[in-house]
């Protein structure tokens, strides 16, 4: 049985199941030989332990109901060999049958229910529910049915309830002593228990140890007489719990079968420890003794199996955090609130720049950190752990010998039951490349912004060539002017004075106009100072001034008087401001030259931010498109883009502030603009 | 050349601008008069006295095109020359064809301005001359009766005494004594330089069929 079904009983094919049929049916007949052998009572028909009920027992259970009549069919005509060899009469063997398949069916079924299967004793839930059905429950009920063998075969109905009883021990006995190891062995895993040679030798030596234990205490016939059997009985007992303790479920059910067969055996063939009466009675008491014994003895096994199972998930679960960390780079830390102990794996020494094996603490790591970062990085770790609150940070680390890595740190605290902080634990994790994805996006922003600046001035060179225009007419006519009265007789030096303060004057204005230019058209570094927006909106408006005559569109700008400064970069607010205005121009190209307004307003958000908001009165926002215009290349122009606004979201999102864009109740629409107070 | 009085008017909403131009103008010796609002240069304006109007294209207030349209709707014939920073094609071609003197790009030079201004000179004299000749002609053509004017129109057409005799209802001699007033009160002496006259005024001939 255990070499033949190596494999699930439920096979997929045909030949499998074929297969199958034959072994069941094999096993059957042996395991009633097996019992015969050991032993049965006087009357040759009722054995003490019946193994033939196990083996059609794990048949059903490891199939499902549809399949069930396969093996019912499969163990009938190995029955009536078994049982017509011992000379069993039709109707009493028919009877047989029919209660040897119900106790199957029903312990098979309400385990199935029940959702018990492999690994069968697994767990003390399993194995409860194992002993609870198949122990008590199904032999039991089926028993009822099992006396009526015996009656047939000539009992006297005044018995009937020694004969349930007899028949229940019997049933309840295969279940606890073969069951248990049948099931275990069934499973795909049979020798993993004998692993490695030293844990097979273990195993060995437990099984001779026990063996031995039986023989010298089963057979120790004058303890009859001298009162000494209950100490004998239990002799063998520490052996089993040792075999339970280090074998689990697998040694336990192992252990019990080896005691059951040599008690049974012994109490048939000789003189039994248990002397109660008859044959019967004394075979009784065993059946009971064994009962007693073994389902104690299964759940500690189960019980062991399932701690070791905890046990080996949790060492699994470390083991692949650890793997798991090491493959992707991240150094792990911790320490303990109490002593003041920090822990970190090796990896992070190598985050850190640090030799490995060398003893390492918190200000160790922390040295580490760029002199650019340092102070905030440090002063960051050493609150997070003085508050016990989580920590995310990203700072910079001079490398052994490759130049600077960014670091990003996180730390959580760890804490007791009662809710009190008892470590900080963290993870640090080179976060290098990111950061030059980010740079190098960064970069690429850049560059997109420039280029919308550059198309944005394009458009509207018109006008701001007009800027340049008005000075340079002023300074030329000046200039001949002056000339003129340099050439004339009578020289009026006061006016010749004023006219130089003109020109002067008007070439400043050209040189605010080309320098406001060249600050759009550079490419380069962000640089963050403080900025008054409503100087801001004014120079832009300025600039903007000849493009907004020239569209016929008035501006009416409310601006706060105490507007706290705000911190940016200039060009690309401004860039901001332009690309908003335009876009407010735009959208008025179909409305009356009298109706073109644009009014900006400034005002001061809750938090002593910025708030701006630029409305016109032009078309608005199509709907359903509200939340599309922050979508690279949407667009509602003509000649648009599409890049407009999202790239002045990502430089308001670089900011710290937000920008948004909503029709306006009656016509047109509103760009909203917050900035955070500059302190920020 | 230029008349006495002959002014240019300075239009620029650009203070800087229309102070440089006034200065350089000034400096040539004209009489100058500056706004820096067209609102205040419209309800300001004496089509009376002889001059010229430079006016900036791009103004806040009310564009130079928009400005020009209004001076025409007045009925003034100053001449305009218009000055620009942008040099926008249609816009110029709209500004000439209502009757400017000229479209300069900022920055002007001082020969291209001054030369501007001669011209617009020139216009403004033609003009005023030619108007001060219909109004004296308008003037003799008050004096004239009814008959007289009938009469007139009838020469005019090339009739006969004896044909407009019959036309008005009398006898040839009394339409020569008509003919005979009218001509001399019209100060003309031949039927050619009546028809001249007639025709600088507008008058249309009566054209009899038959």
């Amino acid at each position: 049985m255990r070499d033949g079904q190596s494999s699930d009983l439920p096979g997929s094919d045909l030949a499998k199941t074929v297969r199958n049929f034959f072994i069941v049916a094999i096993a059957y007949y042996l395991g009633a030989e097996i019992a015969f052998l050991v032993g049965t009572l006087s009357d040759k028909i009722f054995a003490p332990f019946w193994p033939p009920n196990v083996v059609l027992f794990c048949a059903l259970v490891l199939t499902p109901p549809r399949q069930w009549w396969i093996y019912i069919l499969a163990v009938l005509p190995a029955h009536i060999a078994a049982e017509l060899r011992i000379g069993m009469p039709a109707t009493q063997l028919l009877v047989a049958f029919v209660t040897n398949c119900s106790v199957a069916a029903i312990n098979a079924f309400a385990l199935q229910w029940l959702k018990v299967e492999s690994p069968w004793f697994g767990n003390i839930r399993k194995a409860t529910a194992y002993v609870f059905v198949t122990a008590f429950v199904g032999p039991a009920l089926c028993a009822f049915g099992g006396a009526f063998v015996q009656i047939l075969g000539g009992g006297a109905i005044e018995d009937y309830g020694l004969y349930w009883a007899r028949w229940y021990a019997s049933n309840a006995l295969g279940s606890l002593t073969l069951g248990p190891i049948a099931l275990i062995c069934l499973e795909k895993i049979p020798f993993s228990l004998v692993n490695p040679v030293r844990r097979r030798l273990e195993a060995l030596l437990i099984a001779t140890v026990l063996a031995l234990t039986c023989i010298v205490a089963f057979q120790e016939v004058p303890a009859i007489a001298t009162g000494y059997v209950p100490a004998l009985l239990y002799l063998p007992l520490p052996i089993i719990v040792w075999a339970a303790v280090r074998f689990g479920a697998k040694g336990a059910s192992g252990a019990i079968m080896v005691v059951s067969l040599m008690l049974i055996w012994r109490t048939l063939n000789g003189p039994s420890l248990f002397v109660v009466g008859s044959a019967e009675a004394n075979v009784f008491a065993m059946q009971l003794f064994l009962i007693g014994l073994s389902t104690p003895i299964l759940l500690l096994g189960s019980a062991i199996e399932e701690t070791r199972h905890a046990e080996t998930a949790t060492r699994e679960r470390e083991e692949r955090i650890s793997f798991a960390a090491a493959s992707s780079s991240v150094g792990l830390w911790q320490y303990e609130i109490a002593t003041g102990t920090f822990w970190a794996t090796d990896y992070c020494r190598t985050l850190f720049g640090l030799p490995s094996g060398e003893a390492v603490n918190l200000d160790h790591l922390l040295s580490r950190i760029h002199p650019n970062d340092y102070r905030v990085a440090s002063a960051a770790f050493r609150s997070a752990i003085a508050r016990a609150v989580p920590l995310e940070i990203e700072f910079r680390v001079q490398g052994m010998n490759d130049g600077i890595h960014w670091i990003g740190a996180r730390a959580q605290p760890v804490l007791d039951e009662d809710g009190e902080p008892t470590a900080m634990t963290g993870a640090f994790g080179d976060v290098t490349s990111r950061k030059m994805a980010e740079a190098d996006a960064d970069m690429q922003r850049q560059e997109i912004a420039h280029l919308m600046r550059v198309s944005m001035l394009g458009e509207l060179s018109g006008g701001l060539a007009h800027e340049l225009t008005q000075p340079l007419t002023a300074i030329l006519s000046n200039a001949q002017a002056g000339k003129i009265l340099l050439s004339g007789g009578k020289k009026n030096l006061e006016e010749i004075g004023n006219i130089f303060d003109d020109i002067i004057t008007e070439d400043g204005r050209a040189g605010e106009v080309i320098h406001r230019l060249r600050g759009l058209l550079r490419k380069g570094e962000n640089k963050y100072e403080a900025i008054d927006m409503n100087e801001l909106i004014g120079s832009t408006l300025r600039l903007l001034h000849s493009e907004l005559i020239d569209r016929r569109i008035a501006v009416s700008d409310e601006k706060a008087v105490d507007l706290p400064a705000t911190k940016g970069d200039p060009i690309q607010l401004q860039q901001i401001l332009i690309n908003l205005f335009m876009n407010a121009m735009d959208a008025m190209d179909g409305v009356a030259p009298a109706r073109r307004v644009i009014s900006v307003s400034t005002v001061m958000t809750n938090e002593g931010g910025v708030e701006v908001r630029i409305s016109d009165c032009g078309t608005g926002l199509p709907p359903s498109q509200e939340q599309h215009v922050f979508q690279p290349f949407f667009t509602t122009k003509k000649r648009g883009l599409g890049l407009g606004l999202p790239i002045c979201a990502s430089i308001m999102k670089l900011h710290g502030g937000t920008l948004s864009l909503q029709n306006n109740v009656s016509e047109g629409a509103t760009a909203i603009f917050r900035l955070p107070p500059a302190g920020v | 050349m230029r008349e006495a009085g002959f002014t240019t008017f300075l239009v620029d909403d650009d203070p800087a601008v229309l102070k440089a131009i006034t200065r350089l103008l000034n400096a040539a010796g004209y009489k100058t008069k500056s706004f820096s609002s067209p609102r205040e240069f419209l309800s300001a304006h004496d089509p009376s006295i002889p001059g010229c109007a430079i006016i900036d294209l791009v103004m806040s207030e009310l564009d130079g095109l928009h400005l020009q349209q209004a001076l025409i709707e007045r009925g003034s014939e100053r001449p305009i020359i218009f000055l620009t920073g942008k040099g926008d094609v249609s816009t110029s071609v709209r500004a000439m064809k209502a009757g400017a003197v000229d479209f300069l790009m900022k920055p002007v030079k001082r020969e291209a301005l001054f030369s501007a201004v001669l011209r617009a000179a020139k216009v403004d004299a033609l003009s005023r001359q030619k108007r001060d000749e219909s109004k004296s002609i308008g003037d003799r053509l008050a004096t004239l009766t009814h008959r007289e004017r009938e009469v007139l129109e009838y020469v005019i057409a090339g009739r006969l005494n004896k044909q407009i005799a019959a036309s008005i209802g009398t006898v040839e001699k009394t339409v020569k004594v008509h003919r005979g007033r009218m001509m001399a009160k019209l100060g003309v002496r031949s039927v050619a330089d009546l028809v001249r006259l007639a025709d600088k005024a507008g008058i249309t001939p009566a054209y009899v069929s038959g």
